[in-house]
């Protein structure tokens, strides 16, 4: 199946934030779009959400800060079941323990609001619920930008490992190259609100031909061990 | 030279540290890293004098904490800045406290050095980029020329390249003004890369405590290791394949 959105854009006060981009994804696609702050990286992933939903396509997202998928004045057992709902899923059908114990999140208490589990804990559960259902994407953008760094590693093996049984598509939104080399096979590397250059990982690393993506490559990592 | 000497802190029934020992040579860079909870912030206020020591000592040159006055870069820059003055404001705000008089050189010069320009100080935080901001706050805590300058968390707010390029900023800076440099980070690639010496705080205990070149071969401790294998998967430290 190819999911495929053409001409996506937005304006914003007037100023052009995301120029006309179309772009392809297959299932089992593994894409990094990367770019430095305020590149347009997320407003592509947010077009692309609603632009593949209404053509009926079912996308998992994982925003930037849990606070934007969380609702303060509900439990977390009431997010779980409303991601079940949406989904068509019945009460439990998920398997909400084994992911709750990959993600290091079981035996929290579901009753409680976001705001009693940290930052860290809230991301997981928000990935948890991403990975519920079978979606034909899944988004995730900056997901470990509030875990520390042995969580994040482990998360993203997690991730890793549960996409290499799905037939679905992965898009990962990040500003670090580096991350994204470790995880993906093609990137998209966003400049100022275009895609200025596609390809994939190990030619952006040592190719780039873009100063956007020169950039990005030249400062992937601190030190090389 | 910084001396922490068995430093503990609690805050409530609960010990945030315990027992720190830890030294910094003037000019040098210690870097502190260690997960959420470790208790780095608790280390940065007690540096600062902010929280009352349960046991230990701190002492800069053999002063106690309180005639020293370290500056402080901290981990939001927005949130650092009053968000009703100019920059500029709140960057002569140390020399205010002292009551020196403004060093419009020294200004201009650390806005060079730190590719700022000038114009910009006369906006209000919000009104320039989070890494202008950054940039800013590392001239506010520069413009009096501290002895000691202690960052906690400066560069995780910042994309993956101005990362970089502060880093190297605030490392070109040191060479020249010749500040010490303590670190608090969980980004262990950052703490490897940009300083003399690394100490891995774990739970309000020192874990183990390195040279920059031993920790990324052989840690010492299984969570030393556990954290530079979490750094080489998040693509901090890149492994030669």
């Amino acid at each position: 199946m190819t999911l495929s959105v053409s001409g996506l854009s937005e304006v914003r006060s007037g100023q052009i934030i995301l120029y006309p981009t179309s772009l392809e994804l297959n299932t089992r696609d593994r894409v990094g779009l990367v770019g430095i702050s305020g590149s347009g990286k997320s407003t592509l992933g947010h077009a692309l959400i609603d632009d593949l939903r209404a053509q009926g396509y079912l996308v998992s997202h994982v925003p930037q800060s849990p606070n934007e998928a969380l609702d303060p004045l509900r439990s977390m057992a009431f997010h779980w079941r409303e991601a079940e709902r949406g989904l068509g899923l019945n009460p439990g059908a998920a398997d909400r323990d084994a992911l709750f114990d990959a993600l290091h999140i079981q035996g929290a208490d579901m009753a409680g609001r976001p705001w009693s589990w940290s930052r860290g804990m809230q991301q997981r559960f928000v990935i948890a619920m991403a990975l519920i259902g079978k979606s034909d994407l899944l988004i995730l953008d900056e997901p470990t930008s509030a875990l520390d760094p042995i969580v994040a590693a482990a998360t993203m093996d997690i991730l890793d490992e549960y996409l290499a049984t799905k037939e679905m598509a992965c898009l990962l939104i990040t500003h670090d190259l580096g991350l994204a080399a470790c995880h993906v096979d093609t990137l998209m590397v966003m400049d100022c609100g275009r895609i200025v250059e596609r390809g994939p990982t190990q030619q952006i690393l040592n190719y780039a031909i873009t100063p956007a993506a020169q950039a990005l490559a030249s400062h992937r990592s601190w030190i090389h061990a | 030279m910084l001396k922490v000497d068995q430093l503990s802190v609690k805050r409530g029934p609960k010990i945030a540290l315990d027992r720190i020992s830890l030294s910094l040579e003037a000019g040098k860079t210690l870097a502190v890293v260690g997960e959420s909870g470790a208790g780095k912030s608790t280390l940065i206020k007690a540096i600062l004098g902010l929280v009352r020591l349960h046991s230990g000592e701190i002492s800069w040159m053999d002063e106690s904490v309180k005639t020293y006055k370290p500056a402080l870069v901290m981990q939001e820059p927005r949130n650092a800045f009053n968000p009703t003055l100019s920059l500029r404001r709140s960057i002569l705000e140390p020399i205010r406290a002292q009551a020196l008089s403004v060093p419009e050189e020294r200004l201009a010069s650390l806005c060079e050095a730190l590719e700022l320009p000038l114009a910009l100080l006369e906006r209000r935080p919000t009104q320039v980029s989070i890494g202008q901001a950054q940039r800013a706050s590392i001239v506010r805590a520069l413009i009096a020329a501290p002895p000691l300058i202690l960052f906690d968390e400066p560069l995780s707010a910042l994309d993956s390249v101005n990362q970089k390029r502060t880093a190297k900023l605030i490392a070109d800076l040191q060479q020249e003004e010749g500040f010490a440099a303590l670190i608090v980070t969980h980004d262990l690639g950052y703490a490897l890369a940009y300083s003399n010496a690394i100490a891995v705080l774990r739970a309000g205990q020192l874990e183990e405590s390195a040279l920059p070149d031993a920790f990324v071969k052989n840690p010492k401790t299984p969570y030393g290791q556990a954290l530079r294998d979490a750094a080489i998967a998040l693509g901090s430290i890149e492994a030669c394949l």
